[in-house]
């Protein structure tokens, strides 16, 4: 943080010294070492090379259109071409983006933006609270088949009446009062709304390039208008996007890097070599195997904590998984930490509850202090054994062959088959492992028609609430068909409280009484691993996996 | 001859609208649909995404929609892909795994009938060794092996060539090799043994028997005989390179057509599924097609009536 800053200082002398007419042109060239430790001198390596790089992207989006996708493939567009009211900092923290103040009244059911001067889309127009009018208008129209509807719907005043038929838009309590405040009015008290702005659904488009090309706006750079820190100049379809400062962006004489090369490789073994090879700059998806060695060659590999939990879901709705005994049987007979070094080698956290670190109160993460509800990082098979027989299992006798589905994914069926191991092993049960192709599974795990699965949640946004109605009863997202009154209860108190901090007990309140009766099978808490090489500053991850580069500045190499 | 081709025209019309008709049923029979995600969509998002794509229709009604699309050439909207058509998949995909494959296919012609020739001619002796030796090894290991192995030889060890791309002339070099390796392996053996076949035949002893030279006997009288088997093969071949392969284009991330040969699949991409199996089938029909044509050609004594 600190060097950071130093450099930041460094590059807006540097600015002043240029601006004054006495860049230092006619200086040697400094030696890497001089860089090092004299900050003026880092800026001035950094002017000397040509602020671009070229970043690896693995997966495709379906679109990058910020008002239909809900697609996590989507974000290094969506967060560099785009920005909202508020945005996210290095920190992880949120901070003003297109607006530069807010404010609610006292209950929390009206949010005032007031939007900053001389705001501009990438083509150089205006840019005013009625285009974000206009873009929560395109998300609420049925006809644009917005994925993240619900996340406008479920808060916004008429919004889903709108979406139904039964209202008119003007009746939506989203209104520009004028050019530059924007008035959200929300159904009921929701303490969350301003972490709910930063996502994308939230971002405005532009209604002239969207009128004039339809669907097909999001897929010629000419049409593609945004009004983030970069613009989108060159499209080149599945193999590379060419990103470039965005020079009407309000904070463009902040932006260093100039271009920025998104290239597809969608095989990763292939990225990481061109990598390692030096044929490209940055990688967003490292095979996981990989990770440990790129970690011990200090080649670059950057992580950042992940709001996500990846879990196995178990059937709560049929015996005899109905029982919570069964379930922490199952729970205890797991070795976490074998799991997560030796079978997936991933980088994660043992996980005993479905909620996952990362969301702050008053400088606490909510989970400090929390219980490990009777878990530990290895399995503990006597204790496993003994929940069985309490439950009427005794050495697992009588116990049904469990049927353990997962999706086809390389590292998905490692983990369950290890899991089918420790479950024989510790418990003395019968597994029965099967797997399908995403769709397939997923149809099955939605209707009910499991017992355990293959499971995951990252967080749509940073805020408990994306966590909580995983577990709330016949929630649609709710797939372990887990039903608990006192739950329930506590989720609605949640989200209706004003006061983060009762908040914050809320949230661990409900964690607490929830985890304890073992509804899921939690296995890890994610991290997220890229690749940069180290003359690569200021790229920064936060932990909905959103990269930013709009800090981004090439060193010399 | 004439009534022959209109003859085979016709079933070539059959049998593609069989295709199209089977690869729908299938298609929709597997569960699951184009708007399974990993994230939940609320019933209504579903329902509204349906109306969108007509997906609420009855499926005859799609499937005879779907032709009538086909007759004006749209292959239709993505359902994954907001605001693409399957039309810019082709378009923008098929140049790409053209380009690729036709350099294939020069490569490939040109490396096995040369050993395929030589394999026969020296027959039983250690050239044939050799080059049934590279064929083996061509025809068993796997392509996404090879791929493995070039790069990490001629780009991660030496740094000679490209890891991924075709954005210069060396980046061609890997693709083609790995894609061209089963290939050329395969019908260098077909040419071999096709050629061994003619040799022993009688009108070739006759030619050797009046007394003309070895090279004249082996390329003016055998090898057009020889080449008939080879030229079946090469039809479906042909047809294979150019559409792409989706081993090949992950692996070296070429933004070609075979991508969408198994993710237009597993994403439950209706259109994009329905529009590349048109589009290789047609191919696959009209190269088969055309070796028919070829045959006449060759052979004076295929006659078609």
């Amino acid at each position: 943080m600190k060097k950071r800053l130093s450099l930041l200082l460094a590059l807006s002398m540097m600015c002043t010294a240029v601006l004054a007419g006495c860049g230092g042109k006619d200086q040697e060239p400094q030696t890497i070492d001089d860089v090092q430790e004299n900050t003026e001198e880092e800026a001035k390596g950094e002017a000397a090379g040509a602020q671009e790089m070229t970043f690896v992207l693995s997966n495709e989006p379906d679109t990058i259109d910020p008002t239909v996708t809900n697609n996590s493939f989507a974000t290094p567009f969506l967060v560099n071409c785009f920005e909202g009211l508020v945005t996210y900092n290095e920190a992880g923290e949120v901070v003003p983006g297109n607006a530069e103040s807010w404010e609610s009244n006292d209950d929390l059911t009206v949010y005032t933006f007031h939007l900053r001067d001389g705001l501009k889309w990438s083509d150089g127009s205006d840019l005013t609270a009625n285009d974000y009018v206009y873009a929560a208008l395109r998300v609420l129209t049925p006809d644009t088949a917005a994925q993240y509807v619900n996340m406008i719907s479920d808060y916004v005043v008429n919004a889903e009446e709108f979406y139904n038929g039964e209202k008119k838009a003007e009746d939506i309590g989203i209104k520009a009062v004028d050019d530059q405040t924007l008035e959200f009015t929300l159904k009921e008290s929701c303490p969350f709304f301003v972490d709910l702005v930063s996502m994308w659904v939230y971002f405005p488009v532009q209604e002239a390039t969207i009128e004039a090309n339809g669907d097909k706006w999001t897929t010629s750079a000419e049409s593609y208008i945004g009004n983030g820190p970069f613009k989108v100049t060159e499209m080149k379809e599945k193999e590379s996007f060419t990103l470039e400062k965005n020079e009407n962006y309000w904070d463009a004489e902040n932006v260093t890097l100039e271009k920025l090369t998104y290239r597809y490789i969608l095989d990763v073994a292939t990225a990481l070599t061109a990598y390692e090879n030096g044929e490209v700059d940055g990688v967003r998806t490292i095979p996981s195997s990989d990770i440990a060695r790129l970690k011990a060659d200090n080649a670059g590999v950057y992580t950042a904590p992940s709001y996500g939990t990846v879990y196995y879901d178990i059937n709560c709705s049929v015996e005899p998984y109905d029982d919570p005994l069964v379930r922490k049987a199952l729970n205890l007979a797991i070795d976490r930490e074998a799991l997560i070094n030796n079978v997936a080698q991933v980088d994660g956290e043992p996980a005993y509850s479905f909620y996952a670190p990362g969301y702050v109160v008053d400088g606490k993460d909510l989970t400090e202090g929390r219980s490990e509800f009777g878990l530990s990082s290895t399995a503990d098979p006597e204790a496993a054994k003994q929940a069985l027989a309490d439950a009427g299992f005794p050495d697992g006798e009588g116990f049904p062959t469990v049927q353990l589905s997962f999706y086809s994914d390389d590292n998905v069926k490692k983990i369950a088959e290890a899991i089918k191991e420790m479950w024989e092993q510790n418990l003395g049960i019968k597994v029965e492992v099967s797997s399908a192709d995403w769709a397939v599974f997923y149809d099955d795990v939605q209707n009910g028609n499991y017992e355990v699965a293959a499971m995951g949640w990252s967080a749509d946004y940073v805020n408990p609430m994306s966590f909580l109605p995983l577990l709330y009863t016949d929630d649609v997202t709710n797939n372990s068909f887990y039903s608990n009154p006192d739950y329930d209860a506590i989720v609605d108190q949640a989200k209706v409280e004003k006061d983060p901090a009762k908040f914050g007990e809320l949230v661990k309140q409900a964690d607490e009484l929830v985890s304890a009766d073992y509804p899921v099978l939690a296995l890890y808490y994610k991290s997220n691993n890229i690749l940069l090489k180290d003359y690569v500053e200021g790229v920064y991850m936060t932990s909905s996996s959103n990269i930013y580069f709009k800090n981004a500045k090439v060193l010399e190499k | 001859m004439v009534r022959y081709f209109a003859k085979r025209l016709g079933l070539m019309l059959i049998a593609l609208f069989l295709i199209i008709l089977v690869t729908f049923v299938i298609m929709h029979a597997v569960p699951g649909g184009p708007f399974t995600s990993d994230r939940n969509l609320s019933e209504e998002v579903e329902a509204a995404l349906n109306a969108k794509y007509h997906l609420d229709d009855p499926l005859p009604k799609q499937f005879f929609d779907y032709l009538k699309g086909l007759l004006h050439g749209d292959f239709g909207p993505s359902y994954k892909f907001t605001g693409k058509t399957v039309n810019d998949f082709i378009a923008n995909g098929f140049p790409v795994s053209g380009k690729l494959g036709g350099i294939t296919i020069i490569f490939v012609v040109l490396a096995s009938i040369p050993m395929g020739i030589l394999a026969a001619v020296k027959n039983g002796k250690w050239q044939d060794m050799v080059v049934m030796a590279v064929a083996t090894i061509g025809v068993t290991i796997p392509s996404f092996v090879i791929a493995s192995m070039l790069i990490y030889i001629f780009s991660f060890r030496m740094g000679a060539l490209p890891s991924f791309g075709l954005d210069s002339w060396k980046g061609y070099i890997l693709p083609v090799i790995t894609l061209g390796g089963y290939s050329v392996s395969y019908l260098a053996r077909q040419m071999r043994s096709s050629l061994l076949e003619v040799m022993g035949q009688d009108y070739i002893r006759t030619a050797r028997a009046k007394g003309l030279a070895e090279p004249k006997v082996i390329f003016k009288h055998a090898l057009r005989n020889a080449l008939i088997p080879v030229i079946t093969v090469l039809g479906p071949t042909v047809a294979n390179l150019l559409t792409g392969s989706f081993v090949v284009e992950k692996i070296f991330a070429v933004p070609g057509l075979g991508v969408h040969f198994v993710n237009s699949v597993s994403m439950r991409d209706y259109t994009t599924i329905m529009g590349v199996t048109v589009f290789y089938a047609t191919f696959l029909l009209a190269m088969v097609f055309i070796v028919d044509v070829f045959y006449c050609l060759i052979d004076p004594r295929i006659k078609y009536d």
